[in-house]
């Protein structure tokens, strides 16, 4: 071919020459067409090269199904775009002819596709604008411009109706598939009006009979690769979410919704449906209206049962609403969902090249889109439970989680979201569901698990800082290396909750051997505030809750609590109440407890101050938001308010 | 290391020079399976002692491993991953047990054994029922978990790779190794008794390394050892952990295993062991504080042995490893139970027994199989050595091991068997090193020999020279070779010397005109010819014969330079080339120069001895000579000065110092004193410079006639003739002195360069003759004549002429280049016309 030989030719003097070549050459292949048909003139040669390419890559399409290695169908797809090259740089070694233009621009079209298909959005582009820019110096244009929203207009303006109108627009799709899979919205903005006349002339479908009507022989026309009518619906479509979730993000909710919501009526792919409803949702939820929002991704789930962001989005807004029932739910209908093994929907033909993944990768939507993972949601189902008076649920949930954690199965990893707690944390939580179930057996063999575990790598010396301080340095730190007090309190626990086991259990003895295990450890643990020594942290120092000194305290008060009850059952009275009155500062629901020994102890007065004073006093945070496994044991001795009323009411009127 | 090592060559696989560093592994049981990035998988029994299976693999083979049932195998190889059952492997390994000698089956694998595909596959680990792959792509490390009987893909990590330090070349596999903590148990869905190939790690250490979470998870934690260096962990459990790096070594990392296993294998091992390719070594032990307030701290040794690495395996106590030249055991520090002496001391330890490695003294080993325990404690090795041998490599029992009582009483023959097997290695090292000293030594008499030789040839050319001990004769002869006369000269090194010339020298002979027209590239045309000869003794001569010029080409006179040549480069051959910075160089010896002239061309026709000149055998010789002449008469136009075209020059030499002369006086003695006859004699036979002419062999007439026909090399005839005349002394003084005579020798030829040519042969000649002369002990008369005078007298008018012609040819004014060159040859013929005479 002459090609080669003219590449190093500056563009303009290779036009010449071309032309000049073209021309005997055009009149060559029109004789040899004239006068014999057996040799296929170049023209035609294009053609069935091009048609034998695109039948080839449908055929193995269609059997993609089955075949799940992506290296090949990679392979493939590579192999493809380069032999769309190669034809295509045949083609335009020739100067544009107008008889040639429609073929050439299907070409370019289709190793456009390819291209895209690939991620190398950068060299589709140059090759969509050469392209462009080749046909219209036919049409005697000047030059263009650089920008390509304007670039696009004039070209769009030059074609004017000519046959080749039709051409330019299916390349300017291809620009649009580029500008939304590189988030170029803004782009695709300015551009509004001329994308929404190409995709009514496109979709109308009108052009199609006009086209083919004259065309006789099914050879004469060269095939897209992709349905190009499908690839302007499913652009339509994609740019509706792709703007809704933008808008959503930048907080314009209202603006996103109207888009979304006349998104929904196009003619898509279910999974982009469902994708408008559920942004559609996420507006109304932002706009406050949980119902609607609820009602939006029950549609969504509705249209595309696999979408199960759309659950997860429910059960965000039932918690947020309260409805701890739905949530739960939810929860679960969430978890079974993401068990399933995802089925694979079969896409209609020739979206396979272009997948709407491709096409939808801004950020916010994905974030709008993620779903934590299986067992998070299973973690949070379980915790849930135990939390509202689901137990034995909750137990059953916890162990799966653990059986999952065990296992080699690794489903439900990859998705992103929040990191399921450290090993240990469920460890004793799900001990602490174990013991709210009376399964106290089952509890202490997994508080040994963890305490055997993480004993001897505890050091000899904990201190711990200041929570700024700690923030500021250690905290990306702690989140890799266990650091020592985290170790310490997981142990600390695993022995309070070995402590209320024994309580459970009415085994004295132990539960006062085990809580003082608990308290020795945690005394080793000093406090250094700034500028100061380290110290043993007093009863007194309240902090923020969820900070680790703020488990250390409730955790000294809870063990010191529960020996002094233990002490009380053994009749060591003076032992419970120094233990009782210590933990009273932690921990005050042992004020109780510290009035029972008062009254045991014949000082009944001090014993109904202190009932009063417990009585009166209002937490200052809330049970619910401390680990499961630090909240006041249910199980063990308890006292009845009313009968400690009684006995108040008995001794007031002597 | 006291005692000997015993190495049995089990086998030998031809594979050598494969960029890929070879592997072997154990299997089946007794099986042990090789590759070295060929296409082919060796299996050799090692009950049987043979190769009983080969599989063939599409591709060069990255890794294989072995399920823990021992079912199956799998090969990683071209992009894919097989998977051979090992029962198909026996079953065509023993399909016809009757045929004991019959060669190993051939397993090829066809799709059909196709597991999974993935790119780039670098090493294969199976673990529990997930089989791992590490592979890498593009720019980074991928680990792939597989299901391993469905082949799903569970997972896949990726890392950046970094910067491969990769300085030897060669290909080798990361490690990839598995360990677990030794509390935790293999899940109870495998059974008990197969391992899941996971090394066993202390508790302490392996919670420290890889964290809470694996250890509570009982997770078996992967280990790789990348080619850039970094030893990186994977925690299978809990789903979700992610892949993090454990240690740099910052060399590619060759062996990963874990030591200090206690309770007999059973136990757990206390120490992680990493080795780089440059000898890094990196213990990684779990180390306990002071007694008060230290914090408690994974202790990373490093140290570093001599590298490079080629492969490494570990036992309970040491690790074996092969620097390709030795195979070398280090005894891995051993803790203290209690573990909590001074850490600063203890680490100076460490270093101190990382640094002192001990030789086992088996050399080329390139791959290593894990080291088993014989029965009677003995330590076994497999090795691969780089020839592609399968070797048993037995160690000799430690003493300080329990071992030392046990040693005598191991049955004596197998003591003896295992000593042969270890003399035939030490033989063959031996037999190498000896063959490479005698080579050397060889090459270092050579090299005294050309020393020798040198310093011969350099001394003398200072001294002259006439009497080099090794030297160049030759003589010149026409000789006729398909209808065609070509001059040879028949050159003859001489060695009179006492030093052998042996094998490697060359002896060289440039022939180069002494006048001619220069080539484009300003130099004289020369023919260099060389002859390479296999030793020549003190005495023995070497001739060989060089082509001079064919009939009608030549341009006489011609010089021929000898030189001896020797080549350092054919002397150290290999060595030479290996070693850097030295160029092999050449010694070159000039000999002496050898001048042909005209007169050795001369083809003389007339011996003047009364026969007819003898016809030459070709009339077109005839007809040439006529063509020629008749060119020559056309081109030469202006030179109408000769009768009949015909030239002389004439040379006239005082006859009494041609008496004088030795060289005449020797012919003197049974010849008539006729000078001018025994002149012309000597001229035509003489060898002047060591060139003789060769056409008077065989012909031992002597000259009856004082004129001699002949033909110059374009085959002009020619006429020599030697009389005496008596020399006129002009006018006056004629009465007080006798007449001197003298000899006139005359050349005549129809050709110029004929005459020109012979005429400085003559003059040439005679000059040299004439320095043979004895010194005349007084000058016996003075010759105060006029003839001498007037001769003077034209020379100088001839000079003042010439030296005219030659300013005007310089400036180029007036006179055209023709007058030039008439006035110049005018000058020429007056001077060949008045002979010149020599005294």
């Amino acid at each position: 071919m002459f090609t080669s030989g003219l590449l190093w030719l500056p563009y303009t003097q290779r036009g010449k020459v071309q032309t000049k070549i073209a021309r005997r050459f055009s009149q060559n292949s029109d004789s040899r067409c004239n006068k014999m048909h057996q040799p296929l003139s170049l023209f035609h040669k294009w053609i069935q090269e091009n048609n034998e390419l695109v039948n080839k890559w449908k055929e193995q399409e269609g059997g993609d199904t089955l075949t799940r290695d992506q290296n090949q169908n990679h392979t493939c797809l590579v192999w493809h775009s380069s032999e769309f090259h190669k034809l295509c740089r045949k083609i335009q070694g020739i100067a544009p002819i107008a008889d040639h233009t429609q073929l050439e621009l299907t070409v370019v079209y289709n190793a456009g596709v390819c291209l895209i298909a690939q991620s190398q959005f950068l060299e589709a582009e140059s090759l969509l604008t050469k392209a462009t820019e080749r046909i219209l110096q036919m049409t005697g244009d000047g030059p263009f411009a650089s920008d390509p929203p304007v670039f696009w207009k004039t070209a769009l303006k030059s074609v004017g109706n000519t046959a080749l109108n039709r051409c330019v627009m299916h390349l300017l799709c291809l620009q649009w598939a580029i500008w939304l899979a590189t988030c170029k919205l803004q782009t695709i903005q300015e551009l509004q009006n001329e994308l929404l006349s190409v995709f009514e002339t496109l979709s109308s479908g009108v052009w199609d009979e006009e086209g083919s009507a004259p065309r006789t022989k099914s050879s004469d026309i060269a095939l897209p690769v992709m349905d190009q009518r499908r690839l302007i619906e499913l652009l339509q479509i994609c740019t509706f979410i792709a703007q809704g979730a933008e808008r959503l993000s930048e907080g314009r909710s209202s603006e996103a919704l109207s888009g979304l919501q006349s998104a929904s009526s196009l003619p898509a792919p279910r999974t982009l449906i469902s994708y408008t409803h559920l942004l559609s949702g996420s507006c109304l939820a932002h706009m406050s209206r949980p119902q609607m929002a609820l009602q939006c991704y029950r549609m969504a789930l509705e249209t595309d049962s696999q979408c199960v962001c759309a659950l997860y989005q429910s059960m965000l807004i039932y918690r947020q609403l309260g409805n701890t029932q739905a949530e739960i739910q939810a929860l679960r209908l969430l978890h079974s969902t993401l068990m399933l093994p995802a089925a694979k929907e079969p896409s209609p033909a020739g979206v396979h090249l272009l997948p709407s993944s491709l096409l939808l990768q801004s950020q916010s939507l994905s974030s709008l889109l993620s779903v934590p993972s299986a067992l998070s949601v299973l973690h949070s189902l379980a915790l849930k439970c135990v939390l509202h008076e689901r137990v034995a649920e909750g137990v059953e949930y916890y162990l799966d989680l653990l059986a999952a954690l065990h296992s080699e199965d690794q489903h439900g990893v990859h998705a992103a979201g929040p990191p399921l707690p450290k090993l240990p944390e469920l460890y004793l939580q799900a001990g602490a569901a174990l013991l709210m179930a009376r399964r106290p057996a089952d509890c202490m063999a997994l508080c040994d698990e963890v305490i055997t575990t993480t004993l001897e790598l505890l050091p000899g010396k904990v201190v711990l800082k200041e929570p700024e301080e700690c923030e500021a340095e250690t905290r990306a730190l702690c989140e890799e290396v266990e650091d020592g007090v985290g170790m310490l309190l997981w142990v600390g626990a695993a022995y309070l909750l070995q402590g209320h086991c024994h309580t459970h259990l009415r085994d004295w003895k132990q539960a006062v051997t085990t809580y003082t295990r608990c308290f020795n450890l945690l005394v080793k643990v000093r406090f250094k505030k700034r500028g100061c020594q380290p110290q043993i942290p007093s009863a007194d120092m309240m902090s923020m809750q969820g900070t680790d000194l703020c488990i250390l305290q409730r955790l000294k008060g809870l063990s010191l609590a529960g020996r002094g009850i233990s002490f009380t059952q053994t009749d060591q009275l003076r032992e419970a109440l120094r233990d009782l009155q210590l933990s009273i500062q932690a921990f005050p629901g042992a004020g109780l407890w510290c009035g029972e020994v008062l009254w045991r102890l014949g000082r009944k007065q001090e014993a109904v101050a202190c009932w009063e004073r417990t009585w009166s006093f209002t937490p200052h945070f809330s049970e619910l938001s401390l680990a499961v496994y630090l909240q006041e044991p249910q199980s063990g001795p308890l006292l009845d308010s009313t009968e400690l009323r009684r006995r108040i009411e008995e001794l007031s009127p002597i | 290391m006291e005692g000997r090592c015993a190495v049995e060559t089990w086998a030998e696989f031809g594979f050598s020079g494969t960029p890929c560093a070879p592997w072997l592994q154990v299997a089946f049981g007794t099986d042990v399976l090789l590759f070295a990035g060929t296409d082919e998988v060796f299996v050799f029994s090692s009950h049987e002692r043979k190769l009983t299976a080969v599989i063939a693999c599409p591709g060069p083979v990255t890794d294989l491993v072995e399920s823990h049932d021992k079912r199956f195998l799998f090969v990683a190889c071209a992009c894919r991953v097989y998977r051979v059952s090992s029962q198909l492997l026996e079953s065509r390994a023993g399909s016809p047990p009757a045929d004991a000698h019959r060669g190993p089956a051939e397993l090829k694998l066809t799709s059909e054994f196709l597991a999974f595909a993935e790119e780039g596959v670098l090493s294969l680990l199976l673990v529990g029922s997930v089989l791992l792959t590490l592979s890498q792509r593009r720019s980074s490390w991928t680990l792939t978990l597989y299901g391993s009987s469905d082949y799903e893909v569970l997972r896949s990590v990726s890392l950046a790779s970094g910067v491969v330090h990769n300085e030897t070349g060669t290909r080798r596999r990361p490690p990839l190794t598995c360990v677990r903590s030794s509390g935790a148990t293999p899940p109870p869905s495998a059974s008990s008794s197969v391992s899941d190939g996971c090394l066993c790690l202390e508790p302490i250490l392996f919670k420290r390394l890889f964290g809470i979470d694996a250890a509570l998870a009982k997770s078996p934690v992967v280990l790789c050892g990348l080619p850039d260096g970094r030893l990186c962990f994977l925690p299978l459990r809990p789903p979700g952990s992610r892949l993090a790096v454990l240690h740099s070594l910052e060399q590619p990392v060759v062996f990963v295993g874990a030591s200090g296993v206690t309770d007999n294998g059973r136990g757990h091992a206390r120490c992680l062991v990493a080795v780089g390719e440059q000898g890094k070594v990196v213990l990684i032990q779990a180390e306990k504080g002071g007694a008060e307030g230290g914090a408690d701290r994974t202790g990373f040794t490093e140290g570093c042995v001599p590298g490079p690495v080629a492969c490494g395996c570990v036992d309970e106590k040491r690790l074996y490893y092969s620097t390709g030249s030795d195979l070398l055991v280090l005894d891995l520090p051993e803790e203290s139970p209690e573990r909590d002496g001074p850490s600063v001391e203890k680490s100076r330890v460490t270093h101190a027994a990382l640094q002192s490695p001990s030789s086992l003294n088996v050399c080329r080993v390139l791959a290593l199989a894990p080291p088993t325990r014989s029965t009677a404690e003995e330590v076994e090795l497999l090795g691969l050595s780089a020839r592609g041998q399968l070797q048993r490599i037995t160690l000799p029992v430690d003493r300080g091991d329990a071992g030392w009582p046990n040693a005598p009483s191991t049955p004596g023959g197998r003591g003896v068997r295992d000593l042969l097997s270890a003399i035939g290695d030490v033989c063959e090292r031996a037999a190498a090193l000896k063959a490479a000293v005698k080579s050397k030594n060889q090459i270092l008499r050579r090299l005294n020999q050309v020393l020798n030789i040198c310093f011969l040839l350099a001394a003398d050319t200072n001294t002259g020279e006439r009497d080099k001990p090794i030297g160049c004769r030759a003589t010149a002869s026409w000789s006729r070779l398909l209808e065609e006369d070509s001059l040879t000269l028949t050159c003859v090194l001489d060695n009179s010397s006492p030093y052998v010339l042996e094998r490697g020298w060359t002896l060289s002979v440039a022939a180069s005109p002494m006048s001619g027209p220069p080539a484009a590239g300003g130099q004289s045309p020369s023919a260099h010819f060389s002859f390479p000869f296999h030793g020549l003794h003190p005495g023995e001569t070497l001739e060989v014969s060089l082509p001079l010029a064919a009939a009608g080409q030549s341009s006489l006179p011609v010089t021929a330079s000898c030189s001896l040549s020797f080549s350092l480069a054919g002397l150290l051959g290999e060595e030479a080339a290996a070693l850097p910075g030295l160029q092999p160089g050449c010694v070159s010896l000039p000999l002496n120069t050898l001048t042909v002239d005209w007169l050795h061309a001369l083809r003389v026709t007339s011996p003047a001895h009364g026969k007819a000149p003898p016809q030459s055998g070709n009339t077109s010789d005839a007809v040439q000579a006529f063509l020629r002449s008749r060119r020559m008469g056309c081109g030469g136009a202006a030179e109408a000065g000769g009768e009949r075209g015909r030239h002389a020059a004439s040379v006239r030499v005082s006859a009494e110092s041609l008496r004088d002369a030795r060289a005449l006086r020797a012919s003197e003695a049974d010849a008539p004193p006729d000078v001018g006859l025994s002149l012309l004699e000597w001229l035509l036979s003489e060898a002047l410079g060591g060139v003789s002419a060769g056409r008077r062999r065989g012909d031992g007439n002597a000259l009856r006639s004082s004129v001699v026909h002949g033909r110059d090399p374009s085959g002009h005839p020619v006429k020599l003739t030697a009389k005496e005349v008596e020399v006129a002394e002009g006018t006056r003084g004629e009465e007080e002195e006798t007449t001197p005579t003298a000899v006139e020798v005359q050349v005549e030829s129809s050709s110029v360069a004929a005459v020109c040519g012979l005429h400085h042969a003559v003059l040439t000649r005679i000059q040299a003759l004439l320095q043979t002369a004895p010194e005349p002990a007084a000058s016996k008369r003075r010759t105060q004549s006029a003839g001498p005078r007037n001769a003077l007298r034209r020379a100088e008018r001839l000079l003042q002429r010439i030296q005219q012609s030659r300013v005007s040819g310089a400036f180029g004014v007036g006179v055209s280049t023709g007058t030039v060159c008439q006035s110049l040859l005018s000058v020429y013929q007056e001077l060949r016309e008045n002979p010149l005479i020599v005294i």
